[in-house]
């Protein structure tokens, strides 16, 4: 078993947390969703007032009916299955590039002399502005989404993981040299660790970038996902359903952000800014 | 029992070590000019000098992490088998990411197994009388406590030779004394060479059966030290040892250039 596998069952046995628990129970009890309860109820009473007209801001109860309707046909589950499928695609190609390439440019220089100036360069293109392009080259299939995504999580997580390998402790490296480690278990025991909190802060980063270059590439360019959906209740005036997506966007970012934060705490529970009850 | 008695019955199992001729520079600057210094095995030896001196350099080149030196380095376990040479730094870098026995086990090298490093890990932390923290995360500990823990993971691998870098250096004098008394003590019970730098002096005397005086890369001084472990600070035979040191480790400075400032 893999030491950081290792940490998370010891930790998850001995705190007894499940997954689901720590994503959805916020350390500091119901407080964070104070502010957002009043709005939603700020919202629904001047909603039910007529001080909103529906074609502007529908009640939060017609987006909630919009929300059961959708659901019954289906189309919301089959809409948001497919976005998840692409986010995650996208993620985890240009995340395996991006981790790869970070570790290659942070453990040899050769390797970074090579490419890191070229990546920097790319990196200052907004991927989005590669979407006429890339609906030239792909049309509006998946290789289109699927690419811009892509493109859009590299960065964050090549810069973080270069940056985390290339500031572990060097002390700790000789040390580790002094007693025999080298290459792989060197690798595995020192520097993955030392890096990983800075690669997670990537992994974050990535997440936000995934959802939002997903749905600008949806809204514009397919002809299914949330975006889709979104864009086509647009053209029917259903302003319940664009705001039910906007706020499947909202949830949808809170629960990736929140599984980092989990991963966080269990892989990086040795570190004290991460362990239970710190403040962050 | 003394280190020349143990030598007599062969009890002693520490690594011999001969430098002959080592000289070491960093670009223009000379560091070490002609070290010739010879250890026998289980001799507890300190090394002490002004900073810049370049006894730290010459710590560095036994304990084999600078390879960039000229000269003769020979370091032999006395019982023919491959010597295992350990260093303990000032600082106590260990792992954050690993519980302390995980730190402790790691002082065995990548080749031990889990079960099997846990079992001596455990034994080690015990020696340092840390056997109920083994579970805990390094950074609960304090200063004293973490330099315990890189003493247990040097000691874990039965080193024949330990090279300690001014390891107490960061210390609070009381943990200072406590740590030296267990340093003292492992030594004695294991029996393996000790090479110690240091700036303090009564920690020389107090651990050391000689003391070497580095002074602009050149060994200054040779005094082997005569007093019966476990030694007393206050006695008038070691507090006028420890001003004959220090006279000399002040013309030393006398001679090196002073600051501007």
């Amino acid at each position: 078993m893999s030491e950081l596998a290792l940490l998370a069952t010891r930790h998850s046995h001995r705190k007894r947390d499940t997954f689901v628990s720590l994503l959805l129970v916020s350390p500091n009890g119901f407080v964070p969703w104070l502010l957002p309860l009043t709005v939603l109820v700020l919202w629904q009473a001047s909603a039910s007032y007529g001080a909103l007209p529906p074609s502007i801001l529908p009640a939060p109860s017609d987006v909630a009916k919009a929300a059961w309707r959708l659901t019954i046909s289906g189309e919301l589950l089959i809409n948001a299955a497919i976005s998840f499928k692409r986010a995650f695609s996208g993620l985890i190609v240009g995340g395996t590039l991006a981790f790869a390439l970070g570790l290659s440019n942070g453990l040899s220089r050769l390797s970074e002399r090579s490419t890191d100036t070229t990546i920097q360069m790319v990196r200052n293109i907004p991927n989005l502005a590669l979407i006429p392009l890339v609906i030239v080259w792909f049309g509006i299939g998946e290789e289109a989404k699927l690419f811009l995504v892509s493109f859009g999580v590299f960065f964050p997580i090549y810069i973080n993981t270069f940056h985390g390998i290339r500031t572990v402790d060097p002390q700790l490296v000789e040390m580790a040299r002094s007693y025999g480690f080298k290459g792989f278990e060197l690798f595995r025991r020192v520097i993955l660790p030392g890096a990983l909190p800075s690669i997670l802060v990537g992994l974050r980063y990535a997440l936000g970038i995934m959802w939002l270059t997903l749905i600008v590439a949806e809204t514009i360019a397919a002809q299914s996902g949330l975006g889709y959906m979104a864009m086509s209740a647009r053209e029917f005036m259903q302003t319940d359903v664009v705001v039910l997506a906007i706020l499947i966007y909202a949830l949808l970012g809170k629960v990736a952000d929140g599984s980092v934060r989990v991963i966080e705490r269990l892989s990086l529970s040795w570190h004290p800014a991460y362990r239970k009850g710190a403040r962050l | 029992m003394s280190v020349a008695a143990r030598q007599q019955d062969g009890t002693a199992h520490g690594a011999s070590v001969t430098l002959h001729g080592i000289t070491r520079s960093f670009g223009e600057t000379s560091v070490l000019e002609g070290v010739d210094l010879e250890i026998k095995p289980g001799e507890f030896v300190a090394i002490i000098g002004q900073s810049g001196s370049g006894k730290s350099t010459l710590l560095r080149i036994i304990a084999g992490l600078d390879n960039a030196y000229k000269g003769q380095l020979a370091i032999d376990a006395s019982k023919g088998h491959k010597t295992v040479a350990r260093i303990m730094y000032q600082e106590p870098r260990l792992l954050p990411w690993a519980s302390v026995i995980e730190n402790v086990a790691f002082g065995l090298g990548p080749q031990a197994t889990r079960h099997q490093a846990f079992a001596h890990a455990r034994s080690a932390l015990e020696a340092v009388g840390l056997g109920d923290r083994g579970g805990e995360w390094p950074d609960v500990l304090s200063g004293g406590q973490k330099q315990r823990v890189a003493l247990a993971r040097a000691l874990v691998s039965k080193p024949d030779l330990l090279v300690l870098d001014e390891p107490l250096g960061a210390l609070d004098a009381l943990t200072r004394i406590g740590m030296q008394s267990l340093l003292e003590r492992v030594w004695f019970e294991q029996g393996f060479t000790a090479i110690l730098v240091t700036h303090d002096v009564t920690e020389a005397l107090t651990l050391a059966d000689r003391v070497v005086l580095i002074e602009n890369g050149r060994i200054a001084l040779d005094l082997p030290i005569p007093f019966a472990r476990p030694r007393r600070r206050g006695s008038v035979q070691f507090g006028e040892l420890e001003e004959h040191l220090l006279t000399a480790l002040l013309k030393s400075k006398s001679q090196t250039e002073e600051y501007v400032i």
